[in-house]
């Protein structure tokens, strides 16, 4: 089942713009090599789970996956052959605002070839452009 | 311990955005030097020259300022939000024999029997926090994980560090571990008979009182 919040204070939000690049959660931080999208938009919890299972499935049980982004946002849509107006329309899906910069996903325990071969697959499931990238030099 | 390795500063006259980033496109980083109560000077330096020292493992650096050589650590980096280019960066004054606390990668060596065996390798800690002398930072510290089987767990008080350099970390932290593999947990795809079934929505906070406030008035 998709990612989704276990309590909200509103069901629906405004849309917002995503602008600018990512100043936070734009560096691996928990495994060695992961993600990084070089677009922003919107991450449906959809896209999330399909990146996590697809990850899961190349991983067969050794590494470790981190994700890192959750779907806070819930995206609503009105039916089809609705007329104009009558409100907002209903919860459709769940998203994750993501920036340019952010990394979505981490990988570790594992060789370079390896995580780069999980990375591009889980890359195929995003709707963004995304890059390879690893830990920064600690300084 | 990374070889000495001097990088050429000058004095950067004049503060600004719009300095820095005329800098930064002429293939230059600006930065800061400060430290031992002497006065904070501005530099610019070439950024090749920076980031050739950083990959190859330089901490301390001798900075040349016409002549007059000082010795900095490179205490810290700014990147910019794509982590493509270092935007500023910070060099500390420190001397020989001083003793100074920094963060010294983990570098895993070998293959663990446990990981073979079907196990799986977790590593919390990235970075170790040492003391350690100015001039004998070690590029990163080893961790040999050959005799790693499942369960098996290397704590920071286990690790084998170089003369002189003292851990700073907690010495029961978890450096890395072989845990059992984990089962792909798949969403059922039916639901389990006399089971409640899962909410499509998540809970809305405040309504659940505001229903039963409005049923009390009722």
């Amino acid at each position: 089942m998709p990612l989704m919040p276990k309590r909200v204070k509103f069901r629906k939000s405004q849309r917002g713009k995503v602008r600018g690049k990512a100043t936070r959660g734009n560096f691996v931080s928990f495994g060695e090599f992961g993600l990084q999208s070089l677009e922003g938009g919107w991450l449906s919890a959809e896209a999330i789970e399909a990146g996590r299972v697809t990850a899961t499935h190349f991983l067969r049980g050794e590494g470790r996956l981190y994700i890192r982004v959750f779907p806070h946002k819930s995206v609503t849509a009105i039916p089809a052959e609705t007329r104009m107006g009558k409100g907002k329309g209903e919860p459709e899906y769940w998203a994750a605002v993501v920036k340019a910069g952010m990394v979505l996903f981490e990988v570790g325990g594992m060789p370079e070839a390896a995580a780069r071969d999980c990375l591009a697959r889980v890359a195929y499931k995003m709707p963004f452009r995304c890059r390879l990238v690893s830990r920064r030099p600690n300084i | 311990m990374a070889e000495s390795v001097t990088l050429k500063v000058n004095k950067r006259e004049g503060r600004g955005t719009r300095l820095a980033r005329r800098l930064r496109k002429q293939g230059h980083v600006p930065g800061v030097l400060y430290g031992h109560g002497e006065a904070t000077i501005s530099v610019v330096l070439p950024a090749d020259d920076l980031v050739k020292a950083i990959r190859h493992g330089a901490r301390v650096v001798d900075l040349d300022q016409g002549g007059a050589l000082e010795k900095a650590l490179i205490r810290d980096l700014q990147w910019d939000p794509l982590g493509h280019d270092i935007v500023h960066v910070d060099f500390a004054r420190v001397a020989a024999d001083e003793r100074i606390e920094v963060d010294v990668r983990l570098e895993l060596r070998g293959t663990a029997p446990g990981v073979t065996a079907g196990g799986r390798l977790d590593q919390p800690l990235h970075n170790l926090e040492v003391e350690c002398l100015a001039i004998s930072i070690p590029e990163s510290i080893r961790v040999n994980i050959g005799e790693l089987q499942i369960g098996s767990v290397i704590h920071v008080r286990d690790l084998k560090l170089p003369e002189g350099v003292i851990a700073r970390n907690d010495p029961d932290a978890v450096v890395v571990q072989v845990t059992e593999p984990m089962a792909d947990v798949e969403a059922p795809e039916t639901a389990l008979p006399g089971a409640e079934p899962q909410s499509a929505e998540p809970e809305v906070i405040g309504r659940q009182k505001a229903e039963k406030e409005e049923e009390a008035e009722e």
